[in-house]
């Protein structure tokens, strides 16, 4: 998904923009933005800073700097909730825990080069049952057991799972124990940096009200959830640009130091030559 | 020497075409010995007039023989070893010496050594211990691998070569050591990856002529005029194999890695080999005892009961405090490559350590693949957000 957040100097958000980014998408962050600015009616040069993030952190031309998601998921939930110490963000290609300290990323830990700790475990496991992903968590919810399904690698849980609809399982077990065998997983990664509260959950995963629930049963704390957990990172990455401009302001430094191209992204492994 | 190319460009020439030097020395007779592992006392082949050859696979090689011999769910580096052995990629070795320092090259030697017809295949066990026992048994290893290759080379193997040879070993741990001084002031003189080509070209080289590509290259970087860039911290590297240089760019994309502890930096080359009356007990002293991988069980005391973790750690990583301190580190990473158990259980102390020192930490696992390097490139600078 590609995500765009535009904010004031207060930090209220003018425009949010999310779609599918796809493999032609990628390098047209440029259209993404000229979208997100429309609908605030505004034009490029209104823009003060642009902060890049995500894995496409470097596929964006215009940006002033690139920060990592993790730094910028850390700003985002902490901005919603100051209490924040801990957060999960759990996507379809990652998982990470981070550890937060005044609004500052000050430690985190992620899945190892896995599928079996991600967004993605569920998105199989839920093919191999033949339900929608949106569905997982409310038939998770109905559940009267959970059946135990092994965390350690997405395609033997796949095959897991077709040998326990064989056996006669319910569904709803099956799915529940799916859920908590990725909260499971998750919760061991989260041990690693500590798990102290507030606890706030990010990322796709986090729309699952299954895996709330079994987040919380797996940490033993309660799960906050914002109303859009998909955009905290853009989010954070709007706010760490305010921020880098107030700073610089403050101390009379120029903003931009190179001309805006709204153009076509160059590629990450172009870039590198 | 085919090339002209000298100092860091012609590290960089023999990083690249790694097998191109063996191939020549091949032609004009000499003989050739692979060997995957920092633990091979390697002197014992340059006083034969050996060439020895550290087989590090291939990380842009897809593999496909080696898979079909084991399962896929072991340690990259040795599975990649295999796969270029049974492709016959490093078709110009006379043989190979593996050594039981981990459970799977051990393992992977003994598929190796049937599925392949090397004229010569030897295998060294090796103590998991530093104790005295341990080192009366390695060094009567040391004396079988000494017999096999006087068999093999028609040669006896005198203290004299031996002497000769460990001088000239011990020449080359001095002279990365002086490299590795280069990256003390800050920027450093020269960048990780250039340390890395050249620490990959000495694994590929005769060692006459490793300590001469090193004279070079330490000559080069005092003279030149294109100075590494400052960047935003100063990096210790700790994992058992880091030996490509496009992995080592994207940890430097925004940092100096100003020390590696890892294969393909500073590990075979700390401290030297005492030449003792009996040459094999110093090497054996040297091998078992100076070489800081994972794979050894060390001990701070034997006193039972009384636990003293603190102690312990200081004892097993102690050599770590005065590299954090002198090469002004302000953060290390921990690249455990996929599957290495010793390095994964070492990684748990490592960082308590670490902790200790006041040194902020980080732990990476990879595949010891070239390939998807952008999850590793988002890791790390996140580690260098946090501590920056």
């Amino acid at each position: 998904m590609t995500k765009v957040v535009i904010t004031d100097e207060r930090d209220n958000c003018l425009s949010v923009v999310k779609g599918p980014t796809g493999a032609e998408h990628r390098r047209l962050a440029n259209e993404v933005m000229q979208r997100a600015l429309a609908r605030a009616d505004l034009h490029i040069d209104d823009i003060s800073y642009i902060v890049a993030t995500g894995y496409g952190r470097l596929n964006v031309p215009f940006a002033d700097r690139q920060i990592t998601e993790l730094s910028c998921h850390a700003r985002g939930v902490a901005s919603l909730f100051p209490g924040a110490r801990t957060a999960i963000d759990i996507g379809g290609q990652d998982a990470k825990c981070l550890k937060i300290d005044r609004g500052r990323l000050t430690g985190f830990v992620m899945n190892d080069k896995c599928a079996a700790g991600t967004g993605r475990f569920l998105e199989v496991t839920a093919a191999a049952l033949g339900i929608r992903l949106d569905d997982m968590g409310n038939v998770a919810l109905k559940a009267t057991r959970k059946v135990p399904v092994s965390s350690l690698c997405t395609i033997f849980a796949q095959q897991e799972v077709v040998a326990l609809l064989s056996r006669g399982e319910k569904l709803e077990n099956i799915v529940a124990g799916l859920h908590d065998a990725l909260a499971g997983r998750i919760g061991a990664l989260a041990r690693r940096v500590g798990l102290d509260p507030d606890l706030v959950l990010t990322g796709g995963v986090a729309m699952n009200r299954g895996m709330a629930r079994a987040m919380e049963q797996a940490l033993g704390c309660a799960v906050l959830i914002p109303a859009e957990p998909l955009l905290t990172g853009a989010l954070g990455a709007a706010i760490l640009a305010r921020e880098t401009c107030t700073r610089a302001l403050a101390e009379g430094q120029t903003l931009h130091p190179r001309p805006r191209r709204m153009e076509e992204a160059t590629f990450f492994g172009t870039e590198e030559q | 020497m085919s090339s002209k190319a000298s100092g860091l460009a012609r590290a960089r020439e023999v990083y690249s075409h790694r097998a191109q030097r063996a191939r020549e020395l091949k032609a004009e007779g000499s003989k050739i010995l692979g060997y995957p592992c920092a633990y091979v006392p390697l002197e014992m082949l340059t006083a034969l007039d050996v060439v020895p050859y550290r087989t590090c696979g291939d990380i842009r090689e897809p593999v496909t023989e080696a898979d079909r011999a084991l399962p896929g769910s072991f340690c990259p580096v040795m599975r990649t070893c295999l796969d270029c052995a049974l492709k016959n990629r490093d078709d110009f070795l006379d043989g190979v010496v593996a050594i039981h320092s981990c459970d799977p090259q051990e393992k992977t030697a003994r598929v190796w050594e049937p599925y392949t017809d090397y004229p010569y295949f030897h295998f060294i066990d090796m103590p998991g211990t530093v104790r005295p026992e341990a080192l009366a048994y390695f060094r009567g290893q040391l004396d079988d691998f000494r017999k096999t290759l006087e068999a093999f080379t028609g040669r006896e193997l005198s203290r004299q070569r031996l002497a000769a040879a460990i001088e000239c070993h011990n020449r080359q741990r001095r002279l990365v050591r002086e490299l590795y001084e280069l990256t003390r002031p800050s920027p450093p003189l020269v960048t990780g990856s250039e340390i890395l080509q050249v620490v990959k070209a000495l694994m590929s080289l005769p060692v006459a002529e490793g300590n001469d590509l090193l004279a070079g290259v330490i000559a080069d970087v005092g003279n030149r005029s294109d100075r590494p860039a400052r960047k935003s911290a100063r990096l210790l590297t700790w994992g058992s194999t880091l030996d490509d240089a496009d992995v080592m760019q994207v940890l430097e994309f925004n940092a100096n890695v100003v020390m590696d502890e890892s294969c393909g930096g500073i590990r075979a080359y700390r401290g030297e080999v005492k030449l003792t009356a009996d040459p094999l007990e110093g090497l054996a002293d040297y091998y078992l005892k100076e070489i800081t991988c994972a794979r050894t069980f060390r001990q701070g005391s034997l006193s039972g009961g009384a636990k003293d973790y603190a102690a312990d750690l200081q004892s097993r990583f102690g050599y770590l405090k005065s590299i954090v301190r002198d090469w002004q580190i302000d953060g290390a990473i921990m690249l455990l490559v996929r599957y290495c158990d010793p390095f994964a259980f070492e990684m748990p102390s490592v960082k308590d350590y670490f902790d200790t020192l006041g040194l902020p930490s980080t732990y990476i696992e990879y595949d010891y693949t070239a390939g998807a390097l952008a999850p590793l490139r988002t890791r790390v600078e996140a580690f260098l957000e946090t501590i920056s």
